[in-house]
């Protein structure tokens, strides 16, 4: 195969014209590089070529420790290249290598084409999408760093009134690619307008951009995230985007490819890295790598529940390949099974890294299913524990959770049905949970939670364990706060998940979430009222907020990570807040109480 | 005493030649096409490689064999460039001190000498890496190493397989000049020569 029918049909070059990739072949440099040898430092002032891997294979690595190897077909160096900075990698010769390179002039010249530029793009944007619905994530942190930090220059804006030809003309004057127009409401004119709507309709180019130009146009404020920015760009299915600014002023205009600029700045792609492993469980700077992409996420202002469903996103996606690498490694399953999560990481509320919390349902009774999954169960959880999630304490895994569906079936029976001490506990974690892996179908489990609602004793006892842990209130309301300071976790966010999760018993509501728990209650009748649901989401996500603040900050200057948080470190607003929230929880608590009767109930 | 410092094999212009031809004998066969490949700076730069057929001169004997291995058919040549035409874009790359990189050298050059005599042009004498010679010096390498080894192939398809180059279209001038150009610089890594003197054969 000659060199362009290899480039022609590898992706981005396979979305290039004929012209085009003969341009690509006209500056093609092809290189041996011998296993172990240098092709990028990060030392490097910078790199002014794109890599395209046609035999062999590299590593790139960060302080001599992996973080990806690429194959035949895979791209390298273009971060840099379109950065104009230092490699973000070190790049070497794992085998000996034949490396197609493109220059950075043909480079620039490929990224004028829109697909070819979309390209990246929209590898990053299906890896959006994936953690919108809730797949999996490789979200770099860098998205969301405010939109405004993106604009290099100020709007150019045209009369309702310009013809479009003079439009044209300033586009060309001052290489942009749209142009606004001060219409009422705003409108926009791209490059793409000019070329669909004026030359292929062969249109009067006198006439007013009016006739041509978009209209309303989506705006995004200078202070929203690049994730949001993101969104509505996808949504809207547009590559210009101008900002606002707090009162309403546009600022700048910002394309897709400004996006993307940005966001190559951090590849810090995760998830890939976990499916480029052979064993998934050797990315051992899993843990770590984490949470710097949290911080850089809270950084951001990205919203804590949104990156609680990050975090528990990618930590599945991790789960599900340890899961299939154990699976290649014993030999297929003898029987459908479904990998489960729970607590906080069930109900996608995880920040930082949190223990695990994991069972095993499979579908057979026989002792060959039962020596496969403890198997399984064994080698799972001691590959999660490589990646750096710690074993759980009191023991809620797979290694001792993994049982045939009949049994657990059961097990949430017996829950229910004689709910002792230790039965609430384990009830109150099992029942939020979630599968993350496996085909078994867990119907007949959420079936017997769905009928939870009708055992008033098992409420009545849930209820009562639910007001175990209650906020810091003494004397006139005012915050205690012991040596190590606030407990956050124990004097607010237990309560409100435990809140949430009686309000799901009760009413049937199949939800996880807190949010959506209480979302789902004040929908139905004799339910939550709408402003209660809201004072409880509200003081959920800032007390998760504040305790994400503060662990952050344990991490970046290496003390312990807890969930506590000293007062004196607050704003006084925020312990206003903090406050407000308490007071809050502990009348839903009080009222709770009341209505389960908790205080007649041994 | 006077050593002569031979330069840095990168420093050096290469240019990758393979022919293909109506037949194996140079006094009586002809050449049919053309394909080079220039090396910079020790990296092929591909975009400024060079193809041509060569329209042939006597058009008897085009058949059999050859054909069976190059694939070029005879009305494939009726409309290509004469060889006085071609072998001036070969000495345009030649004239300017570069060396040849050739699979079997004595065959091309051969070929080559000839007709650059029968068009009355000086034969630039250009320096000479055979990339079969620097394999059969990995191979006595080999051999040193592991003296129980089956012994290094050599047709070209099969060493681009050995050393996992990428396959090119073979007996294609173009397709084999490129992997005579890659086979160099793995050969070159390989043997660890660094000097021109070291990597030149002839």
């Amino acid at each position: 195969m000659e060199p362009i029918e290899f480039l022609a049909q590898t992706p981005p070059f396979d979305l290039l014209d004929g012209e085009r990739i003969r341009l690509v072949e006209r500056s093609l440099e092809i290189a041996y590089v011998p296993r172990g040898e240098m092709i990028l430092r990060r030392t490097d002032p910078q790199n002014d070529r794109l890599f395209l891997i046609r035999k062999g294979a590299v590593r790139l690595e960060r302080d001599r420790r992996l973080v990806q190897m690429l194959e035949e077909g895979d791209l390298f160096g273009y971060p840099s290249l379109l950065s104009g900075t230092s490699p973000t990698v070190d790049v070497v010769a794992e085998e000996d290598s034949l490396l197609y390179r493109v220059p950075k002039t043909t480079f620039d010249r490929l990224m004028e084409v829109k697909p070819f530029g979309e390209y990246f793009l929209a590898e990053l944007a299906g890896r959006i999408r994936a953690t919108i619905n809730g797949d999996q994530v490789a979200l770099t942190g860098s998205l969301s760093t405010q939109t405004g930090s993106l604009v290099t220059r100020p709007a150019i804006f045209v009369r309702p009134d310009t013809p479009i030809v003079e439009a044209a003309r300033v586009m060309t004057r001052e290489r942009i690619s749209s142009i606004l127009v001060e219409s009422e409401p705003l409108g926009i004119l791209t490059d793409r307008d000019l070329r669909s709507r004026v030359i292929a309709e062969h249109g009067d180019a006198q006439a007013p951009v009016t006739t041509v130009m978009s209209q309303p146009v989506a705006t995004v404020h200078a202070r929203a995230s690049l994730f949001e920015a993101l969104v509505i760009m996808l949504e809207n299915k547009i590559h210009h985007l101008p900002v606002r600014d707090d009162d309403g002023r546009i600022s700048g205009v910002i394309t897709d490819t400004d996006l993307l600029r940005h966001q190559l700045k951090s590849p810090l792609h995760m998830l890939q890295v976990l499916d480029r492993l052979a064993d998934p469980a050797e990315f051992r700077n899993y843990a770590d790598e984490m949470g710097a992409m949290v911080d850089v996420l809270f950084q951001g202002n990205l919203d804590v529940l949104e990156i609680g469903r990050i975090v528990a996103s990618l930590n599945d996606a991790a789960a599900k390949r340890i899961l299939r690498f154990v699976e290649q490694k014993l030999g297929p399953p003898p029987c459908p099974y479904a990998w489960i999560v729970f607590g906080s990481e069930g109900r996608m509320e995880q920040a930082l890294l949190t223990d695990q919390d994991n069972a095993l349902v499979h579908a057979d009774e026989g002792e060959d299913a039962t020596r496969y999954f403890s198997q399984l169960a064994t080698e799972v959880v001691a590959g999660l524990e490589k990646l750096g999630i710690p074993r759980c304490p009191g023991g809620f895994m797979a290694t001792r959770w993994s049982m045939p569906v009949s049994t657990w079936k059961r097990q949430f029976s017996n829950w229910i049905e004689t709910p002792d001490s230790t039965a609430l506990i384990e009830a109150a974690n099992f029942f939020d949970f979630r599968r993350v892996h496996g085909s078994l179908d867990l119907g007949e489990l959420d079936e017997i939670i769905l009928a939870a609602g009708r055992h008033r004793l098992f409420l009545g006892r849930m209820a009562k364990n639910a007001t175990e842990f209650s906020p810091p209130l003494g004397l006139f309301r005012r915050i205690r706060e012991q040596e190590s300071g606030v407990d956050l976790k124990k004097g607010g966010i237990i309560p409100i998940v435990a809140i949430g999760r009686m309000y799901a018993l009760e009413l049937g509501i199949l939800g996880r979430g807190t949010v959506e728990r209480l979302a789902e209650a004040s929908a139905s009748a004799g339910g939550l009222s709408t402003d209660g649901a809201e004072v409880l989401r509200e003081s959920f996500r800032f007390l998760l907020h504040l305790r994400l603040r503060e662990q952050l900050r344990a991490r970046r200057e290496g003390d312990r990570i807890d969930n506590s948080v000293k007062l004196d470190a607050l704003a006084s607003i925020e312990r206003r807040h903090l406050k407000d929230a308490f007071v809050a929880i502990a009348e839903f608590q009080d009222s709770m109480a009341l209505r389960y009767g908790t205080n007649f109930i041994s | 005493m006077f050593f002569f410092r031979s330069k840095p094999w990168q420093e050096i212009e290469y240019w990758a030649l393979d022919l293909e031809t109506s037949g194996l004998d140079s006094r009586r066969d002809q050449i049919l096409s053309v394909g080079m490949v220039p090396l910079r700076g020790g990296v092929i730069h591909w975009g400024d490689h060079y193809y041509s057929l060569v329209r042939p001169e006597a058009w008897d004997g085009l058949t059999g064999d050859a054909v069976r291995v190059h694939h070029i058919l005879p009305e494939e040549l009726r409309d290509a460039p004469l060889l006085t035409a071609v072998l001036l874009e070969i000495d345009m790359r030649l004239s300017g001190g570069a060396s040849l990189v050739l699979h079997h050298a004595e065959f091309d050059l051969g070929f080559l000498r000839k007709a650059y005599t029968r068009l009355g042009r000086a034969w630039p004498r250009p320096s000479v890496v055979d990339t079969q010679v620097l394999v059969s010096r990995y191979e006595e390498r080999q051999q040193r190493l592991s003296p129980y080894a089956l012994p290094v192939r050599k047709s070209l398809s099969e060493l681009v397989q050995l050393f996992n180059l990428a396959p090119y279209t073979s007996h294609h001038a173009l397709g084999d000049a490129l992997a005579t150009a890659e086979l160099f610089l793995a050969l070159r890594a390989r043997l660890e020569l660094t000097s021109f003197r070291q990597v030149r054969t002839g």
